[in-house]
Order: structure tokens, then C-alpha cells, then sequence
């Protein structure tokens, strides 16, 4: 049972940063909040002893989707609803 | 951006580009291999990207260097593999694990520390995928800036 | 409504019927391990790489790994063709 409680953290992690994710209307914090989604599922990865795919989900799920989508962020508007 | 974040992407970069190397070149010793390394070396450039305008970026990061190494990555993989068939064994064959010359060190068998001298042609494949992956990933980045400053934002 | 009624009522049925047959079944059973023994057993002196997970990605399985090189090249050259075409000349037609 002791063992069980970092994956019930790091789960319970998870659905607040999702839950995060859908409900922020400035569009940078919730990049911000994906992010943090994808370096808490490459935790749980570690955590299930995969250390090769929790060095590519870190990677790519937290750092070059965050990017991309920082650089759409900055063409368009930051705002939901507003069109620069 | 902001100075704050230049000065950071400019002292991250080199710890970055020096951890996916490392990443790739001991790819048969530690976890990790061409693939998990080359898009670390992906983020820092994804990085330096944000940070800096295109115009400022477009001096030092080539399109077309990118693109070359994108191609020598994939046409080094597939030449690794098919010079196993000049050595007179079928495609993709390790012909040089255990020979004595080059990564042809033999391993001992069990539990052991490993050494960077071994493993054949794993460790040429890894610098193969690595750099493919490195080039690729950094150049869609780089084209999405492209676009961006078309449109003149 | 009468329809939507039978549609959602069938799909119920239909997903507590695999759910069910789910539930007969114990996970990994039948237990097969010849092919990871294998591995296990000679990898190491067969391949000279200390990891296992790289030995079985760049040398047993190759053939998975050219794949996968070529499907990011092929997807890198989409992108780059298609950005390509916008940047150089002609406008981007915007309706």
C-alpha cells in the first residue's frame, strides 16, 4: 500500500493539470498547463520503470509541443475568442 | 522575448546540446538512445527558436544545413546496414560486435559496468537516428517561424 | 426519438456484453515467454550492448527502426514542401 501513494499523487496531478488545460481562457496558461501534463506523464513513466520513454515524452510532449504552440500563440491572439 | 529569457536560452543551449550527445553516444550503455537524444538536442534548439526573432536566428541556423543533415542521417542509417552485405551477411547484420576493430570490443558476459568501446554497429545506427532526428525535428520549428514572420507578427 | 432510443439501448447492450466477456478473462494468461528468454539469454552475448532495450530496437528488430526513419522523413519533407511553397514568390492565397 506504501508503494501505491506516488502513483496516486501523480495521477491525481494529472487530472488537475487537465482539468486546468480545458478550463483557462488566457490561451498561454493553459499551453503552460499541457506542459506540465506531459513532464507529469514522463513521471509516471519513471515511476514505471520506462526510462526510455520518459526521456522522449519529456522531450517532445513538454518541450517541442509547448513550443509550437507557443509560436501559434504568438501569430494569433492570446486571448479565447480574440483575433489579433 | 524579454532579455531574461535570451540570456537563459543562451546559457542552456550549450548543457542541452552536451546532454543529448551524451545521451546518444552511450545510447548501448545507459537508457536513451538516437532517437530519446536527438530530440533533447531538438528542445534546446526549439529554445534558442522561441527566444529569438527570425531574423536574428535565421543567421546561425541554416534551412538547408538542417535539411542535409536530416538526409545524411537517414542515408547513414541505411549504408550501415547495407554494408553488412559487403562483409557477405544478410541486411542489417551486427558484423561488428566482437571483431576486435572498431565499437568490436567483446563484452564480458553478466553484470557489468559496459564499456563505450562495444556493441558493434548499435552505436553507429545511434549517431545515424540522432542526427536525422536533430535536423528534422528542429527544421519544423524553424518553418513555422518562417510563416510567422510572412505574415508580419 | 424512437430510433435514438433503440441506437444508445443497443450500444449499451453491446458494451456490457465486451465488458463482461472482459471480465472472464485473467490478464496475461496464457503466459508466453520463449521469444523474451531469448533475448534475455543471448542478447547480450550476441549483440555485445549492455542494454537491452537498444539491443532489441537497433539490431533484432531493425527493420522497426528504418520504418520509423522513414516515416519522419517522409513527414519532415511534407512540411518543408508545403512551407516552401508559401514562402518563395507567389502570395498565400487567402480566399
Amino acid at each position: 500500500m506504501i508503494e501505491q501513494i506516488p502513483h496516486i499523487l501523480v495521477l491525481l496531478g494529472l487530472i488537475v493539470s487537465a482539468i486546468l488545460t480545458f478550463h483557462f481562457k488566457d490561451l498561454l496558461a493553459a499551453t503552460l498547463a499541457a506542459g506540465l501534463f506531459g513532464f507529469l506523464i514522463s513521471l509516471e513513466f519513471y515511476i514505471l520503470q520506462a526510462p526510455d520513454v520518459a526521456i522522449s515524452q519529456a522531450a517532445i510532449g513538454a518541450g517541442l509541443t509547448t513550443a509550437i504552440f507557443i509560436i501559434a500563440i504568438r501569430a494569433t491572439g492570446r486571448f479565447e475568442g480574440e483575433s489579433s | 522575448m524579454s532579455r531574461i529569457v535570451r540570456t537563459a536560452a543562451d546559457l542552456l543551449y550549450p548543457v542541452i546540446l552536451i546532454f543529448g550527445l551524451y545521451i546518444v553516444a552511450h545510447g548501448h550503455l545507459t537508457p536513451g538512445g538516437g532517437f530519446q537524444g536527438g530530440a533533447v538536442i531538438a528542445t534546446g534548439g526549439a529554445l534558442v527558436i522561441v527566444a529569438y526573432s527570425y531574423k536574428e536566428i535565421s543567421g546561425w541556423l541554416k534551412k538547408n544545413v538542417l535539411l542535409g543533415r536530416e538526409v545524411i542521417g537517414l542515408v547513414g542509417f541505411i549504408g550501415v546496414g547495407l554494408l553488412a552485405l559487403a562483409f557477405g551477411q544478410v541486411f542489417f547484420f551486427n558484423y561488428l560486435a566482437g571483431s576486435g576493430s572498431l565499437f568490436g570490443m567483446p563484452v564480458p558476459y553478466g553484470i557489468n559496468a559496459g564499456e563505450l568501446n562495444t556493441a558493434g554497429v548499435i552505436p553507429l545506427m545511434n549517431f545515424a537516428v540522432g542526427i536525422e532526428v536533430w535536423g528534422g525535428l528542429t527544421i519544423v520549428i524553424l518553418y513555422m517561424l518562417s510563416g510567422l514572420e510572412k505574415e508580419g507578427c | 426519438m424512437k430510433k435514438m432510443f433503440v441506437v444508445v439501448a443497443s450500444l449499451l447492450i453491446l458494451a456490457a456484453f465486451f465488458g463482461v466477456m472482459a471480465m472472464t478473462l485473467t490478464f496475461g494468461s496464457p503466459m508466453v515467454t520463449d521469444m523474451d528468454d531469448y533475448f534475455l539469454r543471448h542478447g547480450q552475448e550476441q549483440t555485445g550492448s549492455n542494454n537491452q532495450c537498444t539491443a532489441v530496437v537497433f539490431d533484432f528488430r531493425a527493420f522497426d527502426t528504418l520504418g520509423e526513419s522513414t516515416v519522419l522523413f517522409c513527414g519532415i519533407m511534407g512540411a518543408a514542401l508545403m512551407f516552401r511553397k508559401m514562402q518563395g514568390g507567389e502570395e498565400y492565397e487567402d480566399e
